[in-house]
């Protein structure tokens, strides 16, 4: 890993830099809402600093977006004709993802190109560079720091691209990888080494930022993912918890770690295409099968593969981490108000019976 | 490049604010918007996946004329010329009241005015109605009775959650509709007392303090008489300040709901103010429809008697809405097929096209400006989020062509100057010609009226059904009330989600122990009218005593119940709960 000092008035510069050569998404305001949008000017600053951020959904959209063709084709006589759209292909950078969303990243590359991979997302993420902005603060949603999602990503253990830390007037900048080298050398000139106290500096920000999260999430994590695992919970707590759930999907929809989809297909006349899209655990034709028959059709049930799947040990071992980075927005979307805050803090309180061990 | 436009879902009564994302013109996508006082950020599962049926294929692409036993699409010249000269056909033959005029609450404000317009000035006709006339008439109605028409906002979803207490009327007002669902929570989470009126479930899910098993019909009586409803019901009931949510559509008959509005209204000796109320819906704009006149006056006919009357209609005028689905009974849906003249002017291919002399192509909601008004009474404006398909035409273009074609000219006017007249003239009205109110989040909320007016405590209905070791056999209106909705199924997500409900009976595992059934077996269900048979479906979930059919197998219903019954009020036919008795073959 390299370390670099970026002044903050030279920020735009290497925007503008940028800008020539890749298309540079940065959070962006269309009414209240903020999204990661191509920029067409210098970015907004009040989006690149140590506040947390978090534009409503993550950026996982633009490498596995809500719905996309994989396919379209015409017929005309006995000529058939195939056309794989050409995606949104352009080098780009992702500029002010967040901690959590960078891990969220990461999750999806395992997902999608581990042990097969797919095409569509891999053109796109190929092309992708995230300069990832540390959360010096986080804010009300935030539980990052019991998901080992952020604040702050370590360089030894997560993989990213560039990461810029808020110091004031100027950024302290950790390149972790090849690709965000070739950001730096746009304009090497713009790039100081940092002064020796720097690293003290960036371990003290850390510190402070890790003690701004409420206490209690942090400790129940354990105990939700030691008891989903033993598979301890009682039946009566996911059944609440599922009556709860409207099975919108909107957890799922903004969650940077879910990347369950569907593929459908339209068909009209001589051509048509075939496409996928977000799909969702929480719906009940998720996992109905042609029979009818439903293994979950049962509110509750869904809710606690959900759960399942997002924290038990056995996908832990398998995927290396918790389906969760904490960046909270389950929270915002939840029109039943069981967040994975929510649905950690009643599981540690739900009564098994063996609460001495715990 | 995604293109995120602010706008507001067009799939139920409740109107989230969300963006529809667009790439050159094709929709992939849709995210609430956060600020909106409806969803505050969330939305339900139609509303997630409401990008899907932004690109439906089934679309009608061009007008066309019923050619024999099939089609040909013609030119928009030539289909308004043919419906012009039907009309004046009509006209010139039987008189201006031999053409109905349907308008809908998949319009908007301003097309369903236009349409009023249009049905009473150029064709001199008063038989104007939708196809709410069988669900969500009966319960405007009442409420307009009630508390003197215009009602305007008789509560709003964000108050909901700050009532102390709530009474649920039908577990679909919180299952099936989310932003209320969620304020229904967050109002137990502060801990409110909701209570769930409901007679075809047996379980009540954990956040109701109570579960009263009666149907509407029922449940001002019980809460009148019976003695086993505990005291403390009745004392939540009667907190001030209580929410009553229900679902609009399946609401029959009116009266049971003035009943249960004077019943509560005593309970809780409401001398200022009244509840908050959502009359909730499975169609976007049934309050905008109704406010807009799209109801006959004394004089025109009603849905049902246009259709039923042997001096009935001649001829049909259909806007956006699949008609021939939403009648209730197999002797209507044979009256509109053998009308002399159909038109359908609508967005997908439905079963009403089928069977229309003329078909015209109208622009999706998403491709449309214009204002709906929400079960809150928020009147809120869409925003055009796709560019309408090269040959559909705006129902205003339409309108002001066959009114020259006709022969009386209608002022074409743009939206704004549409909603300026009805500032003027649609009581409630006045300030929706505020433009900068109607383009702000919240919109343009209809000033409300919250007294009951004098004499609203109608006198309790009798038909209470008597207990005996028969069934009680009702006709939900649940899933196939939104499955007979264009907009789901053309979401392939949301038609997984919507299963047909099967013609089989619901009925409870209890009952199937006690007859000896499973699943799949024939039983034979009689009441006082006739007999049907049918498979069984043990369920949990059913009460005992209960026989539970969707109310959508119209033939089955019409052995069973004769024709159903008339709401007096309303000219709607439903069919109310019966008792029959059920043997295993
Ligand atoms: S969850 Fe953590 S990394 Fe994500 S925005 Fe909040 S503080 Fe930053
Ligand atoms: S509740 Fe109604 S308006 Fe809101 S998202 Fe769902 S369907 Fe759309």
């Amino acid at each position: 890993m390299n370390q670099y000092v970026l002044l903050k008035t030279d920020l735009n510069r290497w925007v503008e830099m940028a800008r020539k050569k890749y298309r540079v998404y940065a959070p962006e305001r269309v009414q209240e809402d903020i999204f990661f949008a191509p920029l067409l000017g210098p970015p907004e600053s009040e989006f690149l600093t140590g506040l947390a951020v978090l534009p409503y959904l993550p950026p996982k959209d633009l490498v596995f977006p809500q719905s996309e063709i994989l396919f379209s084709y015409s017929r005309e006589g006995e000529k058939i004709a195939l056309t794989v759209p050409d995606q949104e292909t352009e080098a780009s950078v992702l500029l002010g993802i967040r901690s959590c969303d960078t891990v969220g990243i990461s999750w999806m590359d395992k997902f999608f190109r581990e042990n097969f991979n797919d095409t569509y997302y891999g053109r796109r993420r190929d092309n992708l560079i995230t300069v990832t902005i540390a959360c010096n603060r986080p804010i009300k949603n935030c539980f990052c720091v019991c998901c080992e999602g952020g604040p702050f990503l370590d360089p030894g253990k997560n993989s990213f691209d560039l990461q810029l830390i808020d110091m004031n007037d100027r950024y302290l900048v950790e390149c972790n990888s090849d690709q965000g080298e070739t950001l730096i050398n746009l304009d090497p000139a713009l790039f100081s080494a940092p002064p020796p106290d720097m690293e003290a500096m960036r371990n003290r920000l850390e510190e402070e930022a890790r003690s701004m999260f409420l206490p209690e999430p942090t400790s129940y994590m354990g105990t939700a993912i030691r008891r989903i695992t033993a598979d301890s919970v009682p039946s009566e707590v996911w059944t609440e918890l599922g009556e709860r759930c409207f099975d919108d999907g909107g957890c799922t929809f903004v969650c940077p770690c879910c990347s369950c989809f569907g593929v459908g297909y339209l068909a009209h006349g001589s051509g048509g295409c075939h496409y996928r899209f977000w799909d969702s655990c929480d719906y009940s034709g998720f996992t109905r099968e042609v029979s009818g028959h439903n293994p979950r059709g049962e509110k509750g049930e869904r809710f606690k593969r959900r759960f399942f799947h997002k924290l038990s040990y056995q996908y832990v071992k398998k995927d290396g981490r918790i389906g969760c980075v904490g960046c909270g927005r389950c929270i915002t979307a939840c029109p039943g108000e069981v967040g994975m805050p929510t649905v950690v803090e009643t599981i540690r309180r739900s009564d098994t019976g063996d609460s001495s061990k715990e | 490049m995604i293109k995120n436009t602010p706008t507001i879902c067009s799939f139920c009564s409740n109107g989230c604010g969300m963006f529809v994302r667009s790439r050159g013109g094709e929709a992939i996508g849709v995210i609430p918007l956060t600020g909106h006082p409806v969803g505050e950020g969330r939305l339900c599962h139609r509303g997630w996946n409401r990008y899907q049926n932004l690109r439906s294929v089934n679309r009608i692409d061009r007008p066309r004329i019923r050619d024999g036993s099939g089609f040909k699409e013609v030119s928009w010249e030539k289909a308004l010329q043919k419906t012009a000269d039907r009309i004046r056909g009509l006209l010139d033959r039987y008189g201006p009241e031999s053409i109905g005029v349907i308008g809908s609450p998949w319009l908007t404000n301003e097309d369903n005015f236009r349409l009023s317009r249009f049905c009473i000035h150029v064709l001199s006709s008063k038989n104007l109605d939708g196809s709410f006339r069988f669900a969500g008439a009966s319960a405007l109605t009442a409420l307009g009775s009630a508390f003197s028409y215009p009602f305007g906002s008789l509560g709003t979803i964000p108050r909901l959650k700050e009532c102390p207490s709530i009474l649920v009327v039908g577990g679909d007002s919180h299952r099936d509709f989310s932003p209320v669902g969620s304020r229904i929570i967050q109002a137990f989470l502060r801990g409110s007392k909701v209570v769930l009126a409901d007679a075809t479930v047996a379980r009540k899910e954990h956040f109701y303090a109570a579960h009263l098993p009666y149907t509407l019909q029922q449940l001002p009586i019980a809460l009148a008489e019976k003695s086993d409803i505990l005291d403390d019901v009745q004392q939540c009931l009667s907190h001030k300040g209580l929410g009553l949510v229900f679902v609009a559509d399946q609401v029959h008959p009116a009266s049971s709901l003035i009943s249960l509005l004077g019943l509560l209204s005593r309970l809780s000796n409401l001398e200022d103010s009244f509840p908050e109320i959502l009359p909730l819906s499975r169609a976007p704009n049934l309050r905008g429809a109704w406010d807009m006149e799209i109801r006959p006056d004394e004089e025109g006919l009603n849905l049902h008697e246009m259709l039923e009357r042997d001096d009935g209609i001649k001829g049909i005028l259909i806007f956006a809405d699949d008609l021939l689905t939403h009648l209730p009974s197999e002797p209507l849906v044979e009256r509109l097929k053998s009308l002399e003249f159909v038109l359908v002017a609508d967005r997908f291919n439905t079963e009403t096209c089928r069977i229309a002399h003329c078909v015209l192509p109208l622009p999706l909601l998403a491709e449309s400006e214009g204002t709906m008004t929400n079960c809150e009474g928020r009147v809120q404006k869409l925003r055009s989020a796709l560019p309408p398909p090269a040959e559909t035409r705006s129902v205003q273009k339409i309108l002001s062509d066959l009114s020259q074609k006709v022969g009386s000219p209608l002022p074409d006017h743009v939206d704004f100057e549409v909603r300026k007249e009805m500032s003027r003239c649609v009581p409630g009205y006045q300030q929706v010609s505020d433009e900068s109110a109607l383009d702000s989040l919240p919109g343009v909320l209809l000033p409300g009226e919250k007294q009951l007016s004098a004499g609203a405590v109608f006198p309790e209905s009798a038909s209470s059904s008597s207990k005996s070791e028969t069934f009680t056999f009702v006709a939900i209106d649940t899933l196939y009330g939104w499955n007979r909705n264009q907009m789901i199924l053309e979401s392939p997500v949301l038609a997984i989600e919507y299963p047909l409900d099967p013609m089989t009976l619901c009925i409870s595992a209890a009952d199937a122990r006690a007859l000896k059934l499973r699943m799949g077996e024939t039983v034979t269900v009689r009441s006082k009218e006739g007999e049907v048979r049918l498979p069984v479906q043990p369920n949990e979930d059913v009460p005992v005593g209960m026989i539970l059919l969707a109310s959508h197998w119209k033939d089955v219903l019409d052995r069973l119940a004769g024709k159903g019954s008339v709401d007096t009020l309303t000219g709607s036919v439903y069919y109310p709960a019966l008792s029959v008795t059920v043997e295993k073959i």
